[in-house]
C-alpha cells in the first residue's frame, strides 16, 4: 500500500515536473508563397517568422510551451489561400494566424478566419479591405493609401517636385498606393501629369520609358515589386531619363539593386526598415536575419518577424488559447519590433511613422522619416 | 518622334518574338505538335546565357554555348518526349508538353532558387543615339542585328544547301521524301536543334535587356508564341515573322493607348480572335 | 469533421466543373483551352446576384445562361476554325476574358469580388446540393451518350467532313455541346463562389484551364466516371500534397507528363486494358 502511493504521486510529479514538455505546442497558422512568382518573397517572409518563433522559444516560448508555425504554401494565390484558411482552422485547429502572404491571397482568407473566431495577423499585404473583414484582423504595416500619402508628401514636400508621371503596377498592392498618392497630391502641390499602368509579369517597358520621356515630368511615382522595379528603373535610366524615381516597400530588396545595378543609384523608397537605424531592435533583427538566411533583410521579412513577435507577445498577455482573449490581447498590444513600435487603432491598422531609404553605393541607406500623424492616421472603418 | 520610338520598340520585342515561335512553328510544321515546352528552352538559354557570362565575362561566349547546349536539349526532348507519342492524337503531345513547361519552371526554382539571376556586371548597358533625344540601348541593337543574322542564316541554310532542302521536303510530304532516301530522324533533329539553339538566343537577348532571368520567365512566351503561330498561319515561316513584328508593334503602341481597356497579353488574343474570324488560316497560312 | 465536409465540396464542384468540360471536348471532339472563362463567367454572375440580394437558389440558373450566352459565341467561332486553331482561340477566349474583367471596377477590377454572402442552407447542405448536382450532370451524360445526340458527338469528333456529308447538322450539334457544356460550368461557377466566399481574376486563368482538361485526360477523354474519379483526386490532391510543399507543383505536372506517356487513354483506359487483359486470360 504504503509503496504503490509513494509510486503513484512519484509519477504525479514527474508529470507536473514533464508537464510542460509533454504539452501541446501552440499553434501558429502561416500562409505564405513558396512556390508562383512570389516565391522570392514568401521565402523572406519565411526566414523572418522562422526567425521570430525561434527566438522566442528561446526565451522559453509562451509561458513554457513551445512555439509551432504551421506554414502552407498559398502560391500568392486567393484560389490556395482559402482551402489553406479552412484547413487551418478546421483541421489545425490554430489559435491565431499569420500571413506571410500578398493582398489578393490575405484578403481571401481574412473572410475565413474572421468568421471562425481565429486572430489573423497581415504582416505586410497592403489591401484596405484586409482589416475591414473584421475586429478578428490586424494588419503591422501600412496600408497601400497611407503609405501612397506618404509618398506625396515625399515627392511633393520633401523633395519640392510638382510635375509626377505614375506609373502604377495593375493589382491591389499598386492601385492602393496610387490611390493614397492621388489622394494626398492636391495638398503638396503635386500635379500628375500621366498615368501609365502595367501587369504584374511585365518585363519589358519600352513603349511607357518612351512615353514618359516625352511627358518631361520632374519625378516618377512607379510601384511594383523587386522583380518588376529592377528592370523597370534600369530601362528608365537607359533611355534617358534622369528625374528621380520613388517606390514603395515592394522595392526593398537587395535584389532589386542586384538586377538594376548602378541605375539603382538614387533610388528613393517609402517603406518600414530602416537600415541604419540606431534602435536595437533593428540592428539585432538586421544582424541574426542576415546569419540565419544568408542574405540581407528586407522589409518583407522584417514584417513577417514583426508579426510574430506581436503574436507571441498577445499569447503570453492572454495566458490562455482563448481565442477572443488573444483578440483582446492584440488590440492592446505596444509591442517594439525591428519595423517601429507597433500598436492597433480601433480597425486592427498599425500606427507608425514611414521610414523613407534611398539606394547609396549599392546599399539601402536612411533617406528620412515621415512622421505626420495625421497624414498618416490608418482609416477607422 | 514618340510614334517612331514606340514603333522601334515594336520591332525590337517582335524581333524576340519571332527567335522564339520559329522554334514553335518548325516543330508545328513537321510533327504538327504545339510545343509549349518550347519556353523551357528558353529560360534554359537565358539561365545559361548568365552563367556563362558571369562565369567567364564574355557575352559572346554565353551565347553561343547557350545556343549550343540548349539545342542539343531540344534534340533530347523531341526524343524523350515527342517521340514516343506520334502516333496519338496531338492533344496528348500538347498536355504532355504543358506537364513538361511546368515541371521545368518548378525544376529551375527548385535549382536556381525563385530569386532568379542577374548578371554580375551586366554587358551591353550602354546606348548610341541615333538621333536627336533618341536611344538606342546597345542590347536593343543587338536584339535586332542578332535576329537578322540568325533568320538570314536559317532562310540561306533551307534554300541552298541540301539539308535545308531535305528539310523542307520532309515538311511538305515527309512520305515522299524519305522515298527519295531523307533521313526523317535527321531531319527531326536537325529540326529540333535549330528551334532550340533560336529559343536560347532570344532567352539570353531578354535576360540581356532586363538584367534578370526568373524560373517563370518562359510563362508568357509559352502561350504568346502560340498566338504568333497560329496568326502567321500554322507552320508557314515568313508568316511567323510577319505575325510576330506585327504583334511587337501592336502591343507597343497598344499599351500606350489601349491599356485602360484591356492588359498587355489580352491584346496580343484580342488580335489573335479578329484575324481568325477574318481568315481561319491565318495571315499567310494555306486555306485548308 | 468540418474539413472533411469542405474536402468533399471541393470535390463535388470539380467533378461537375470536369464533366461540364467532358461533354464538349471528350463527347464532341472540341478542345477547348479556355474553359475557365465560363467557370469565371458563372462565378462573377453568381457573386455579383448574391451581393444585390438575390437568393441563393436563384443565381444558379441565372449563371448558367450569362455562361451559356458566352459559350455560344465560343460555339459559334468553333464553326469557323477546328482542332489546333480552335484550341488557340479558345485559349485566346480565356486571355480576353480576364483581360476585359481585370478593367472593370464594378466587377471588383484586379481585386475581385470578397464579402460573398453564405448560401443560407449550412455547410452540410450547401455539400449535399453540390454532390446532388455532380451526381445529377453523371447521370446525364450517361444518358446522353445513349441517345442519337450522343451518337452524333462521336461521330463529330471522329471525323467532321464525313458526318456532313452522311447529311449531320454538324453545326447545330456542335452548338448544343457548347450550350449545354458551358451552362453547366457557369453553374459550378456559381457554386464555387459561394463555396471560396472570394473570387478574383487569378482563379479563371490558363492554368486553371489547363488543371480542368488534365482532369478529362487523366480521366480518359469521354469516359464519365473516369473524368469524374480524376476531378475529384485532381482537386484535391495539391491539399495533401502539403506535406511536400516544395515540390508539389512538380510532382503534379510530373504526373500530368507520365499519364501522358504511359497511359494516355488515361485512367479509364487502364482500368480497360486491365479487364480485356483478364478477360483474354480466363478460358
Amino acid at each position: 500500500m504504503k509503496i504503490s502511493a509513494f509510486l503513484t504521486s512519484a509519477v504525479a510529479a514527474l508529470a507536473m515536473a514533464g508537464g510542460s514538455a509533454l504539452a501541446e505546442p501552440v499553434k501558429i497558422g502561416f500562409n505564405v508563397p513558396l512556390t508562383g512568382f512570389a516565391a522570392a518573397d514568401g521565402k523572406s517572409a519565411l526566414n523572418g517568422a522562422e526567425l521570430a518563433v525561434e527566438q522566442a522559444n528561446a526565451a522559453g516560448g509562451i509561458n513554457g510551451d513551445r512555439i509551432e508555425l504551421v506554414i502552407y504554401d498559398d502560391q500568392a494565390s486567393p484560389k490556395e489561400s482559402v482551402p489553406i484558411a479552412q484547413k487551418l482552422v478546421e483541421k489545425d485547429q490554430v489559435v491565431l494566424a499569420i500571413s506571410g502572404s500578398y493582398s489578393g491571397a490575405t484578403r481571401a482568407a481574412a473572410g475565413i478566419f474572421q468568421e471562425s473566431g481565429v486572430p489573423y495577423i497581415s504582416a505586410y499585404a497592403v489591401h484596405p479591405d484586409i482589416t475591414r473583414a473584421g475586429d478578428y484582423v490586424f494588419r503591422t504595416s501600412f496600408v497601400g493609401q497611407v503609405q501612397g500619402r506618404a509618398g506625396a508628401k515625399l515627392i511633393g514636400g520633401t523633395l519640392g517636385k510638382k510635375k509626377v508621371a505614375l506609373i502604377t503596377l495593375k493589382n491591389d498592392f499598386g492601385k492602393s498606393l496610387a490611390a493614397g498618392f492621388r489622394e494626398a497630391a492636391g495638398k503638396y502641390g503635386i500635379e500628375v501629369v500621366a498615368e501609365y499602368e502595367y501587369g504584374i509579369k511585365d518585363r519589358q517597358f519600352g513603349p511607357i520609358v518612351s512615353k514618359v520621356k516625352s511627358d518631361k515630368p520632374d519625378a516618377i511615382y512607379a510601384s511594383g515589386y523587386f522583380f518588376t522595379a529592377g528592370p523597370l528603373v534600369s530601362q528608365l535610366r537607359a533611355g534617358g531619363i534622369k528625374v528621380p524615381v520613388i517606390g514603395q516597400e515592394g522595392y526593398d530588396s537587395q535584389k532589386f539593386i542586384e538586377i538594376a545595378g548602378t541605375a539603382a543609384e538614387g533610388t528613393i523608397i517609402t517603406t518600414s526598415l530602416d537600415r541604419d537605424s540606431p534602435a536595437a531592435e533593428t540592428k539585432a533583427f538586421i544582424a541574426a536575419f542576415e546569419k540565419k538566411a544568408g542574405h540581407k533583410a528586407d522589409m518583407v521579412a522584417a514584417s513577417a518577424h514583426t508579426a510574430v513577435k506581436v503574436a507571441v507577445a498577445a499569447l503570453k498577455a492572454a495566458g490562455s488559447s482563448d481565442r477572443s482573449a488573444i483578440r483582446d490581447a492584440i488590440a492592446k498590444a505596444k509591442v517594439e519590433a525591428s519595423t517601429g513600435t507597433i500598436s492597433f487603432n480601433g480597425l486592427g491598422e498599425v500606427r507608425k511613422d514611414v521610414q523613407v531609404q534611398v539606394v547609396k553605393d549599392g546599399n539601402w541607406h536612411h533617406h528620412s522619416v515621415i512622421s505626420d500623424a495625421a497624414l498618416l492616421a490608418p482609416p477607422e472603418k | 518622334m514618340l510614334y517612331l520610338e514606340l514603333f522601334i520598340q515594336g520591332i525590337v520585342q517582335g524581333s524576340i518574338y519571332a527567335l522564339i515561335a520559329l522554334g514553335l512553328t518548325l516543330v508545328y510544321g513537321l510533327l504538327r505538335i504545339l510545343h509549349v515546352a518550347h519556353a523551357a528552352l528558353f529560360t534554359l538559354g537565358g539561365y545559361l546565357g548568365v552563367i556563362v557570362t558571369n562565369a567567364t565575362g564574355s557575352l559572346a561566349f554565353a551565347v553561343v554555348v547557350a545556343m549550343v547546349v540548349v539545342g542539343l536539349a531540344g534534340m533530347g526532348l523531341y526524343k524523350l518526349a515527342y517521340e514516343p507519342l506520334l502516333d496519338r492524337p496531338p492533344y496528348i503531345a500538347l498536355i504532355a508538353s504543358i506537364g513538361l513547361f511546368i515541371a521545368s519552371e518548378e525544376i529551375f526554382r527548385l535549382i536556381f532558387g525563385p530569386y532568379g539571376l542577374s548578371y554580375a556586371e551586366a554587358p551591353l548597358q550602354g546606348q548610341f543615339e541615333l538621333f536627336a533625344g533618341f536611344f538606342l540601348k546597345h542590347g536593343e541593337a543587338l536584339a535586332i542585328v542578332l535576329s537578322v543574322v540568325l533568320l538570314s542564316g536559317l532562310a540561306w541554310l533551307s534554300t541552298r544547301t541540301r539539308t535545308g532542302i531535305a528539310w523542307r521536303a520532309t515538311v511538305s510530304d515527309p512520305e515522299m521524301a524519305e522515298a527519295f532516301g531523307v533521313d526523317i530522324q535527321k531531319v527531326r533533329y536537325l529540326n529540333f536543334f535549330i528551334g532550340s539553339a533560336l529559343a536560347a538566343a532570344a532567352g539570353v537577348l531578354v535576360a540581356l535587356l532586363n538584367n534578370l532571368v526568373e524560373p517563370t520567365m518562359g510563362s508568357v512566351p509559352s502561350y504568346k508564341a502560340l498566338a504568333i503561330i497560329v496568326l502567321g498561319g500554322l507552320g508557314s515561316i515568313r508568316g511567323t515573322l510577319l505575325a510576330a513584328m506585327a504583334l511587337g508593334v501592336i502591343e507597343a503602341f497598344g499599351t500606350i493607348y489601349l491599356g485602360h481597356l484591356l492588359d498587355r497579353d489580352a491584346i496580343a488574343f484580342a488580335f489573335l480572335i479578329l484575324v481568325l474570324m477574318l481568315r481561319p488560316q491565318g495571315l499567310l497560312g494555306k486555306a485548308s | 469533421m468540418a474539413y472533411e465536409i469542405t474536402l468533399l465540396t471541393t470535390m463535388a464542384i470539380s467533378v461537375l466543373f470536369a464533366l461540364s468540360l467532358n461533354f464538349i471536348t471528350g463527347f464532341c471532339g472540341q478542345i477547348s483551352l479556355g474553359h475557365a472563362a465560363f467557370l469565371g463567367t458563372g462565378a462573377y454572375t453568381g457573386a455579383m446576384l448574391a451581393k444585390a440580394g438575390v437568393p441563393f437558389l436563384l443565381t444558379l440558373p441565372a449563371a448558367a445562361a450569362m455562361a451559356a450566352t458566352l459559350g455560344v459565341l465560343v460555339g459559334l467561332a468553333s464553326l469557323r476554325v477546328r482542332h489546333d486553331f480552335l484550341a488557340i482561340t479558345t485559349m485566346g477566349v480565356g486571355f480576353l476574358f480576364l483581360g476585359l474583367v481585370r478593367q472593370q471596377d464594378f466587377l471588383g477590377g484586379e481585386l475581385g469580388i470578397a464579402g460573398i454572402p453564405a448560401t443560407g442552407l449550412g455547410k452540410i447542405g450547401f455539400m449535399a446540393l453540390c454532390i446532388a448536382l455532380a451526381a445529377a450532370f453523371v447521370a446525364f451524360s450517361l444518358y446522353v451518350r445513349r441517345t442519337w445526340m450522343g451518337y452524333v458527338f462521336e461521330s463529330i469528333a471522329d471525323n467532321e467532313d464525313v458526318s456532313r456529308v452522311l447529311g449531320i447538322d454538324v453545326a447545330r450539334y456542335k452548338l448544343a455541346a457548347f450550350i449545354i457544356g458551358t451552362a453547366v460550368a457557369g453553374v459550378s461557377g456559381a457554386l464555387y463562389a459561394h463555396h471560396f466566399r472570394f473570387i478574383g481574376p487569378d482563379s479563371f486563368g490558363f492554368v486553371e484551364s489547363i488543371s480542368v482538361l488534365a482532369m478529362v485526360i487523366v480521366g480518359g477523354i469521354g469516359s464519365v466516371w473516369g473524368v469524374a474519379a480524376a476531378a475529384a483526386v485532381l482537386s484535391v490532391l495539391p491539399l495533401w500534397f502539403q506535406v511536400i510543399d516544395d515540390y508539389k507543383l512538380l510532382l503534379y505536372s510530373a504526373l500530368l507528363f507520365g499519364m501522358m506517356r504511359f497511359a494516355p487513354d488515361g485512367v479509364a483506359g487502364l482500368l480497360r486494358n486491365l479487364l480485356r487483359r483478364r478477360k483474354a486470360v480466363t478460358p
